[in-house]
């Protein structure tokens, strides 16, 4: 089956999703979900079946990559981010139904919930296409798919004014990043007379490159990524957003939409460390905001209350970590010899992938049971509901990076390349935030396992359905498995 | 006399206007002039593509791969605003504002 064929399965998936949710009449529309779940399991299993092309003449892949293992990777990351969101989204219907405009009379009583569950079909669609991108235009289009969307499922609590202000900020912001990324693809093409990225390489590899112009080309093209992949100090909408947002939608945005930004950051910085004038000051730049990453990101989570703000720095956190491997970059006389940036890179998001969906499987069953999102919520979980309490350890095991943790392994080889590199002053600020990740990744564990519950509260387990149950389970057994043996990912990287 | 207009004509009147949108985004509070000064920006971008697209000969003739991207820009740009208004129409229905310093819920 020729690759391309996934997103139009998926796309097609979205379409269908639309119109049960117009024309058929159901009981509970959560089966929508349950719809787009199996579509998403049976294309996950039709990645493993890709045919490549034996002709590449065709225009058509000028566009999109061919021969791209890596790409194939990036898809699953946001097939798996999808299947979690929608298993996060039947749960949290409830609350959706509450918070979004009253019904009219006669109307379905579940009804806006179907497009809540089609939405992040499209932008699993966009991802996709993200992961093989290969053409300006293509990666331009891929985004603005996966923004645009976005978009509408921050604000779609309608009457919750958080949801609303967390989706006029990202709105505004998004817009702004998407405003640099065309002026600096505009400058891009400009100097190298392509939007094709092998032939922008060419151009930028040869003799007579204009340096000043390719600069200010990548200089915009970074702050718009940054925006994208929560680098600082680009990074001040990610608080607000991902704490206004429905959780399900704060756990796509934090997976879903960093995994693509940081693909097409590979493939758009590539290009410019081809060149042997633009290389030395592309790595310093990615430096710079690698370092500035790690540091707001680890501090400005030490204090916070709100589990998803906290969540939301421990994003910027990671994205920092994320950097440091990518400004670790050797230098083309190396490659091969060490581990290439890029494999790390995928292998810390797929650990990332995994643990960040347990902590937001965990915190939406709380949520639909607590209404609350403080760190207050979490206290004596470990008494009421002891499952959900061991998933949260795990999760946070793994983000903070403990061993036997396949989120120990992505940092243990990031700090393996600063080593290779001898990149030392980021070696140590890298050290220090995972110092402080400790801190408040063991806050929220102690607060689940040593603190007393507010007296006054409501003592019963938290009900979690059977579905994110297993969920929780086979992710738990993932993180796990990825921890003592981290080759079975890094297998499936070329 | 007569003066030619050259690429850098354009590239400045392009870099003018990015500059134009980008100080309206920090500065002004309207949510719908924000909105407005974001199109500037695409606006920049897109006379920034058709300037390196004609001045860009490949075989004597313009370049015209960056019309290719100009339309796609003009294309998804025209869905953010329906997506982009539909958003601030529901905050205006919720809070009675489009004022930016007045949506501050939350912080820190």
């Amino acid at each position: 089956m020729p690759v391309y064929f996934l997103e139009i399965i998926v796309v097609a998936l979205g379409i269908i999703m639309l119109l049960v949710d117009a024309f058929v009449k159901l009981e509970d529309k959560r089966s929508i979900a349950w719809l787009g779940m199996m579509g998403l399991v049976v294309t996950f299993g039709l990645l493993f079946r890709v045919q490549w092309p034996e002709s590449t003449e065709s225009p058509f892949w000028d566009f999109y990559t061919t021969g791209d293992q890596m790409a194939l990777y990036f898809k699953g990351i946001a097939i798996l981010t999808t299947l979690g969101v929608l298993i996060m989204a039947s749960d949290y219907s409830r609350i959706v139904v509450d918070q979004t405009a009253p019904p009219e009379k006669g109307a379905h009583p579940q009804s806006g919930l179907g497009e809540f569950f089609a939405l992040p079909m499209f932008a699993c669609a966009g991802l996709m296409l993200m992961s093989s991108a290969n053409h300006l235009v293509s990666i331009f289009v891929a985004l603005e798919t996966v923004t645009i969307a976005f978009y509408v499922m921050v604000a779609y609590l309608r009457r919750n004014v958080g949801s609303l202000e967390a989706g006029v900020k990202y709105l505004i912001l998004g817009a702004l990043s998407t405003g640099f990324l065309v002026y600096g693809f505009a400058w891009l093409y400009g100097m190298t007379g392509s939007m094709q990225l092998d032939e922008i390489t060419t151009a930028l590899s040869g003799d007579n490159v204009n340096v000043a112009g390719s600069l200010f080309a990548f200089a915009l093209i970074l702050v718009a990524l940054a925006f994208k992949v929560g680098g600082a100090p680009f990074h001040f909408w990610i608080p607000d957003v991902y704490q206004g947002a429905p959780t399900p939608i704060t756990a796509f945005l934090s997976v879903g939409s960093k995994a693509a930004g940081f693909i097409v950051l590979l493939r758009l910085v590539d290009p410019f460390l081809s060149s042997g004038e633009l290389v030395g000051k592309v790595i310093l730049a990615v430096t710079v905001i690698a370092v500035i990453t790690l540091i707001v990101g680890n501090l400005s989570a030490l204090p916070q209350k709100n589990f998803k703000r906290l969540l939301a720095y421990s994003s910027v956190a990671h994205a920092g970590f994320l950097l440091m491997a990518l400004a670790c970059t050797p230098t083309t006389s190396q490659a091969g010899e060490f581990l290439s940036p890029a494999k790390v890179i995928a292998f810390y998001l797929g650990a990332y992938l995994l643990m960040t969906l347990l902590a937001f499987l965990v915190m939406t069953a709380v949520r639909v049971k607590m209404a609350g999102e403080e760190l207050s919520s979490y206290r004596g979980l470990a008494k009421r509901s002891p499952f959900l309490a061991f998933a949260m350890i795990i999760s946070m095991a793994s983000l903070a990076g403990i061993p036997l943790t396949a989120g120990f392994f992505g940092k243990f080889f990031v700090f393996q390349l600063a080593v290779q590199q001898q990149q030392w002053f980021l070696l140590t600020v890298g050290l220090v935030g995972a110092g402080a990740g400790f801190y408040y990744y063991l806050k929220i564990a102690a607060s689940m396992f040593l603190s007393e519950e507010d007296p006054k509260g409501d003592h019963s387990a938290i009900p979690v359905s059977s579905l994110s149950r297993i969920a929780m389970i086979v992710l738990i057994v993932l993180i796990l498995i990825g921890g003592v043996n981290p080759s079975i990912i890094m297998g499936l990287l070329p | 006399m007569e003066t030619a207009i050259t690429l850098n004509h354009f590239l400045f009147v392009s870099g003018v206007l990015f500059a134009i949108g980008l100080a309206g985004v920090l500065v002004r509070r309207n949510l719908i002039i924000i909105f407005m000064c974001l199109e500037l920006m695409l606006a920049a971008a897109n006379l920034t593509l058709v300037a390196f697209s004609r001045f860009n000969l490949k075989d004597g003739q313009p370049d015209y791969e960056g019309h290719v991207l100009l339309f796609f820009i003009i294309t998804v740009a025209a869905a953010e605003v329906a997506v982009g208004l539909a958003i601030i129409v529901a905050l205006f229905r919720s809070k009675g504002t489009t004022d930016v310093t007045k949506v501050d819920t939350m912080k820190y």
